[in-house]
């Protein structure tokens, strides 16, 4: 034990990730609607220890009840719709969706246009698109970096959908509407 | 090399024992548009296609002589519209329909409640349905309902040139995308009369076993997380990130797309390239041993992992389970063993002094195969990879058959190829033959303990729904 956790800290922050803001907090859910395993290969390597996305304030968490982000993976298949529809509705407002993966984005998606819907901005409003097929664990802590930081951060420059989405959640918070 | 015969109805489950008697193992049934029902038997390198053309879809089920066909039948059935006389009952597979009784087991006593988990997970896991039948936190039995990622690749398939639908192949799972493809490519190979060169082989084999690697470093890890021993599946989770990382150095992809073609190989290292891939596997098997070491001597996570979720050698064999599923319960099976394609024709199966079948015992077969991973990717490695092609070698056929071992067994592709194009590819993975092994292995044990039982097989959604 004593070996792994020397072997642990000496891996630590290999990768070359921005520095997020301190006590801020961003829970993910992840649903997969379809996808090959790819993005939850990478999307898993988030959180060990050469990425070790929670030290920025970013965790997978068991719920939708508990998510901030919803981070949808794969090409919506017909039957994922109906449990993707009641993740996204279980979600408190506002909510923050993210379409991880090209085939989530609706890029070079194959097989029998009868057993999809189609690309989750056809199913729900997406805030993120991470591109990639699959995108890296680093592609993906950046994206969801960016995200963090556009929540509650200065408006950025380059965050044109983070911040678009902001404003469409604090109007939504200021009315009392559902997204 | 595959042969297709045609079987008269009446004579059909007699054939198929007759061929199994006669040292064959079920490597698949599929159907096709017209009604035909395919069977492939394989022994050694030969396989036979025993093909049915049931009058009005019907055909004598199987079942009863190869307890491995249950699946392929209830999938042929919900996809073909193939009735079978003899499987009673036809639950439904791929099809989801509403009511309960149409897929799950009836169980029925005191004190029988169910317990309903997914098709959404806790974790960052893929989507499928456990249905439980529990006494407390006993399991009775588990129906696992999957085919929620159900893309219908094969279908999309077909009417595409072989060239182009690899890449349907490809798609059905990133974690065998190796396995799976090469496969693909072994099965119109055969079809078209093309037989690798030894270049070739070893390239293709280089790409399987690195594969191999970052998937055994992925399962060792799962099971730590699967037990809660997070130091481990942190080292463990590096390790596969790491492996995935030599493989994007070496041929530009974490999962190694676009390495594998039909008919030729393009996945080329220079000498100082291969060296360099050879050091650096040589430094991650010796983090990967000393890390094995530390969990192989922690008591705490050890006495987690035995007794739990047996699969007996006699279930094993029953219901066709393969790969690492397989060998810990004493099932010397390995697709890699005897294949011509592929440069490792001398492997024996791995094995493991205590072949209980337990979760423990499937750790320690893949830290076993591991082992003969690295050593044979140090060989392969000792020379640069160049570019491969095919030579012709026997007559073209409709039909072709590829066997790889995946990390979690063997992988079975079969095409039929119609004026050049694809009329039928069937993708049977791995995980596909073991799913209804680890349902059974669920029976008898606490629920609590099912991640764990899961995540010692960590069999793919992806390649099963395609």
């Amino acid at each position: 034990m004593f070996v792994l956790l020397r072997q642990l800290r000496s891996i630590r922050r290999a990768a070359q990730l921005e520095r997020g803001s301190d006590g801020r907090w961003l829970g993910i859910r992840h649903v997969d609607a379809g996808s090959c395993n790819g993005c939850e290969h990478e999307l898993g390597l988030i959180t060990n220890p050469l990425h070790d996305i929670q030290r920025f304030g970013i965790d997978v968490v068991a719920s939708p009840r508990h998510a901030d982000i919803l981070l949808i993976t794969g090409p919506i298949t017909t039957r994922m719709a109906e449990p993707l529809r009641i993740a996204y509705e279980a979600m408190p407002t506002p909510r923050i969706v993210a379409a991880l993966g090209n085939c989530a984005l609706g890029c070079n998606v194959l097989g029998d246009p009868g057993e999809m819907i189609g690309s989750v901005e056809q199913v729900l409003p997406v805030d993120i698109r991470i591109p990639g097929c699959p995108p890296t664990p680093e592609e993906i802590a950046s994206h969801l970096l960016e995200a963090l930081g556009a929540r509650s951060g200065p408006p950025s420059a380059g965050g044109q959908g983070t911040s678009a989405h902001r404003d469409r959640a604090e109007a939504s918070a200021a009315t009392g509407s559902s997204d | 090399m595959s042969t297709a015969e045609l079987v008269s109805p009446e004579r059909w489950q007699a054939t198929v024992a007759e061929a199994l008697q006669s040292g064959g193992r079920f490597a698949g049934g599929w159907a096709t548009a017209d009604g035909g029902w395919h069977v492939a038997i394989s022994a050694g390198a030969e396989t036979r296609v025993l093909v049915c053309r049931a009058p009005e879809r019907r055909v004598d089920s199987i079942v009863e002589i190869v307890g491995a066909a249950v699946w392929d039948e209830r999938e042929a059935h919900d996809l073909y519209g193939l009735e079978f006389d003899g499987h009673q009952p036809m639950r439904a597979l791929v099809a989801h329909p509403q009511e309960l009784d149409a897929w799950v087991t009836p169980v029925r006593g005191g004190g029988v409640h169910q317990v309903a988990v997914g098709p959404i997970h806790a974790g960052v896991i893929e989507s499928g349905h456990f249905r439980f039948h529990c006494v407390g936190d006993r399991i009775l039995a588990m129906d696992p309902r999957l085919f929620y990622k159900h893309r219908g690749l094969e279908r999309a398939a077909e009417g595409l040139e072989p060239e182009v639908a690899l890449a349907h192949a490809a798609r059905a799972c990133a974690a065998c995308a190796v396995a799976n493809t090469v496969a693909y490519a072994h099965a119109v190979e055969e079809a078209r009369g093309l037989w690798p060169s030894p270049e070739l082989r070893r390239q293709r084999t280089v790409l399987l076993e690195l594969e191999r690697v970052y998937n055994h470093l992925n399962d060792i890890g799962a099971v730590c997380a699967g037990v809660g021993y997070a130091t481990g599946s942190m080292e463990f989770s590096a390790l596969k990130d790491r492996a995935q990382e030599l493989c994007r150095e070496a041929f530009g992809h974490r999962f190694l797309f676009g390495t594998v073609a039909i008919g030729r190989g393009d996945a080329i290292l220079d000498q100082s390239q291969a060296e360099l891939l050879r050091r650096r596997l040589r430094e991650l098997r010796a983090e990967t041993a000393a890390a094995w070491r530390e969990l192989e001597f922690a008591a705490s996570m050890q006495i987690r992992l035995e007794g739990v979720g047996i699969l007996g050698h006699d279930r094993a064999l029953a219901l066709g389970a393969v790969g690492p599923a397989a060998r810990a319960a004493g099932v010397a099976i390995d697709a890699r063993a005897g294949n011509p394609r592929l440069a490792c024709a001398g492997l024996e199966p791995a094995s493991i002094p205590n072949a209980t079948g337990d979760v423990a015992a499937r750790v320690r077969i893949r830290v076993v195969e591991l082992d003969t991973t690295w050593d044979l990717l140090d060989e392969l490695l000792a020379a640069p990879l160049e570019a491969a092609t095919t030579t012709s070698r026997g007559a073209s056929s409709e039909i072709g058959t590829g066997h790889v071992e995946s990390p979690r067994g063997e992988t079975v592709c079969a095409v039929e190829i119609s004026g050049g194009r694809i009329a039928r590819m069937h993708l049977r993975s791995a995980s596909y033959a073991s799913w209804p092994a680890l349902a059974d292995a669920t029976a008898g044990n606490l629920l609590p303990d099912f991640p764990l039982i899961n995540k010692s097989f960590e069999l793919c959604y992806a390649c099963v729904d395609r």
